[in-house]
């Protein structure tokens, strides 16, 4: 039932609540003000610019994972760290440092993705295998198909232009890689509002009975919301080249259970059906800032893990009595 | 003399705007087998499920042995000695048949931990009296989910008996069985009722009833209207009372359409329907054109709403097509059915026709956005605003801003939106399942009229309705179904509420009343 006090501006603003994306950002905020307290320096223009440039590659990794889990039905990838490493490695032995080669190294890393991501989505909706099942069996599989490539030892090196493209310089000092998490995102933003894909995906994650029965072609938008999500883990890929100009076999592993929490700290539910790229970016922010902080105060190890889990746990909790509130 | 061992009256219930019981009683003694009926929506499941602890009524009180009782929740009913089946199964697949028999009534040793064998003894106890309905051999060891859907319901029957009720509700606890298993079935009543049981009837199938009841109270909008002793009552006597002394209607007369603005595709569509066959749909057949409001009457779960799945691609067909304008509809794919002109408001509004989180914007434009967008892909936002405030506006829909969940706004306006999502694609055919259900009398009136005006302009539609009163005040004509296949059609002028009640009972045409 809507209120008809609500219906007036006034009573919106006085019914507004903080949403899981100002209250993320709030946490960033607070987190680099606590920073700032124990470590001066920490706030420094220098430092955050870094922070941000670490907070990309996590980033650009949770756009794909933003659509997947926004698809619902239990959808997650959890084979993108994999994906991107896959891409890294095979951008890197195609372009062996040479400015010429990046077209097709670039198109070759997208377009190996896009077929893993292929596989996952028919997996899941032809086979109905569990998207967890899935995409965790798809890590062991690209794993071997790295080792099947590389003989066990990577080859090659980002061109140049790729490196200046990542690292450079532009404005304010800026490397251009925030540029580009910054043009992704606005892409991102862009097919989850204002396309028919977007619009399907929400409705295919809020009720899939009713998203097929009015129209929706449902397996057709969950693959393609694998096909893209293992894309984007490709493109974080060849950014990490460029990042790192060399590749290791295990380059972008560890971005898999990070690229979750992003988007659950983002304030997307892991049910399905609401969410967006916008708290995503923020997530990967703050669990940037908060590893960046941990390594300040040289917390290691257990209690690093200890820490993330209770961040995550507060945030969620918190989510949770704002959606009460609301209702 | 003792009290009657059940009592209950002045019940009411309100779901939303619908008055589901409005001061409802019935009393019945035991060792009897007492009859609920009455036509669709008159509140006889309500009833049911109040004694039976599923629904708390908003007033009225419940006797047992003269004690007014408190039937808060499931648990207080079985205290009480009450259990119920109904129709829709509650067994749990995975589990094995004496499991889900003792299920909450597990027998315990010591520490907690399940004494199986005696467990086992129980179920065997409680199944074996239907032991003829096993071929002999109790499945007490196989998963319920292995068995088939009658053996099912006899499990659901055999959980209720294993709490050794007082009082036995069974809610068309028959519509799936067979022949054979209701015969078992209906000697396990009558041994009941030897031994001093009540059981509470109610069935679709009136031969049943006349069959194993012995009195009747029957239900009407949510009242009782009377209690009767079926051995002195025939079968006209229970539709009269059922149906009521309803007033004659004027026939319908084109100037009580108000007039819609057009929405539908211009020109004129056939769907003909040859020899449909579908899980729970025989052999239907039957052609509509434009301009022509098809209704299908019946007792409710004949296979209605299984007729408009399948029409829109939603369920298997296993023989059969449907042609619309000399072109076959698309089989298995309710995608295709959409582009071929086809539109589907589905009867469980929350769980099939709405998006309960997203934005009413995003729920009016999803079935024709395609059409709007550049490329398939890309939207405007103008463009999509400026078709859902249009539908806003031409079916009324009390919104807030297009940007509230849908779920903010009342059924009716729901339900509005559901349509409304349709009518923005232009369809040719517009099949409706049970559009009005839990809608409001103003909201109702204005779909109506909705409903009216898609006809004026062309469209092909098939209306289901559980309210005898919609199909006559809306069809042109009506195919009455029961058990999956037309049992007759009636024409404009053979529509009203008593000749549809009779048909949906399927006492023989023609019968005088």
């Amino acid at each position: 039932m809507s209120a008809p006090l609500l219906d007036t501006p006034r009573g919106r603003l006085a019914a507004w609540r903080p949403g899981p994306v100002a209250l993320a950002g709030a946490v960033a905020v607070a987190l680099v003000i606590v920073g700032e307290l124990v470590s001066p320096g920490f706030a420094g223009y220098g430092q955050l610019v870094n922070l941000m440039r670490v907070a990309a590659f996590l980033g650009v990794i949770a756009i794909g994972q933003t659509i997947v889990i926004i698809a619902g039905g239990g959808g997650v990838d959890l084979s993108v760290g994999k994906v991107a490493t896959f891409s890294a490695i095979i951008g890197s032995r195609v372009m062996a440092g040479d400015d010429a080669n990046i077209v097709p190294a670039v198109a070759l890393s997208l377009l190996v993705a896009a077929a893993i991501g292929l596989v996952n989505g028919l997996g899941v909706t032809l086979l109905r295998i569990p998207p967890f099942v899935m995409t965790l069996g798809m890590i062991g599989v690209v794993q071997g198909l790295i080792l099947a490539y590389t003989g066990g030892q990577a080859e090659g090196r980002a061109a140049p232009a790729l490196t200046s493209l990542v690292n450079g310089r532009v404005i304010f000092d800026l490397p251009g890689l925030l540029f580009l998490w910054l043009l992704l995102g606005l892409l991102a933003v862009w097919l989850l509002r204002r396309t028919t894909f977007g619009w399907n995906l929400f409705a295919v994650g809020a009720n899939r009975t009713a998203a097929s029965l009015t129209g929706v072609r449902v397996n057709r938008t969950l693959i393609l919301a694998y096909v893209l999500s293992a894309t984007f883990a490709g493109l974080a890929g060849i950014l990490l080249l460029g990042y790192t100009e060399s590749v290791f076999l295990d380059l972008a592993d560890q971005y898999m259970l990070p690229s979750v929490a992003a988007v659950v700290i983002g304030g997307t539910l892991l049910a399905g059906g609401i969410g967006g790229y916008a708290g995503t970016a923020v997530g990967a922010i703050v669990l940037t800032v908060l590893q960046g902080l941990l390594t300040t105060l040289d917390i290691g190890g257990a209690w690093r893990t200890v820490v993330n889990g209770v961040v995550l746990l507060v945030l969620l909790s918190l989510y949770g009595r704002q959606r009460r509130l609301r209702s | 003399m003792s009290p009657p061992l059940l009592e209950m009256s002045g019940v009411r219930k309100r779901y939303g705007g619908v008055q589901a019981l409005d001061g409802a009683g019935l009393t019945a003694v035991r060792g009897e087998v007492h009859a609920l009926l009455g036509p669709n929506g008159s509140g006889k499941s309500t009833l049911d499920k109040t004694l039976a602890g599923t629904v708390v009524p908003d007033a009225g009180t419940i006797r047992i042995d003269g004690a007014e009782a408190s039937v808060g929740g499931p648990r207080d009913a079985h205290a009480l000695g009450v259990a119920a089946v109904y129709q829709q199964l509650s067994v749990v697949g995975d589990l094995t048949v004496t499991q889900n028999i003792v299920l909450g009534l597990e027998p315990a040793r010591r520490f907690g931990f399940l004494d199986q064998r005696a467990a086992r003894d129980r179920a065997g106890a409680a199944l074996e009296r239907f032991a003829a309905a096993f071929a002999g051999r109790l499945p007490l060891d196989r998963p319920a989910g292995a068995l088939g859907p009658g053996e099912q319901q006899i499990v659901e029957v055999a959980k209720a008996l294993a709490r050794r009720p007082r009082i036995l509700v069974l809610d068309e606890a028959t519509a799936s069985l067979h022949k054979e298993q209701v015969d078992v079935l209906f000697d396990v009543v009558r041994e009941l009722r030897a031994d001093g049981v009540l059981v509470l009837f109610t069935s679709h199938r009136l031969d049943e009833v006349f069959a194993l009841c012995d009195r009747a109270t029957v239900l009407r909008n949510g009242r009782t209207v009377g209690t009767v002793e079926l051995a002195a009552t025939d079968e006209d006597e229970l539709v009269r009372l059922m149906v009521g002394d309803a007033p004659h209607q004027a026939p319908r007369t084109p100037s009580d359409a108000p007039a819609t603005p057009s929405v539908a595709a211009p020109g004129t569509s056939t769907l003909e329907v040859r020899g449909l066959s579908a899980d729970r749909l025989r052999d239907v057949s039957f052609t509509v054109r434009s301009g022509e409001v098809l209704g299908l009457g019946g007792l409710q779960g004949q296979g209605q709403s299984e007729l408009l799945l399948a029409l829109f691609g939603g369920a298997r067909v296993t023989a059969g097509e449907a042609v619309l304008d000399g072109r076959p509809l698309p089989r298995s794919s309710p995608a295709k059915a959409a582009r071929a002109g086809v539109a589907l408001v589905p009867g469980d509004r929350g769980r099939q026709g709405m998006f309960a989180v997203r934005p009413i914007q995003e729920n009016l434009s999803l079935a024709s956005m395609r059409r709007r967008a550049t490329g398939r892909l890309a939207l405007r936002a103008a463009a999509e605003r400026r078709a859902a405030t249009s539908m806003v506006e031409r079916l009324r829909i009390k919104i807030g801003s297009l940007a509230d969940p849908v779920s903010t706004l009342s059924g009716g306006n729901q339900q509005k939106v559901v349509i409304g999502k349709w009518l923005l694609d232009r369809p040719r055919v517009v099949l409706l399942d049970d559009p009005t259900k839990g809608v409001d009398v103003a909201a109702k009136e204005e779909i109506y009229a909705i409903i009216r005006g898609l006809a004026a302009d062309g469209a092909v539609v098939i209306l289901n309705s559980s309210d005898n009163r919609e199909l006559t005040e809306l069809s042109d004509r009506v195919l009455v179904l029961f058990e999956g296949a037309v049992a007759e059609e009636l024409g404009a002028d053979a529509i009203s509420e008593r000749r549809l009640v009779s048909s949906a009972l399927r006492l023989a045409p023609g019968e005088k009343l």
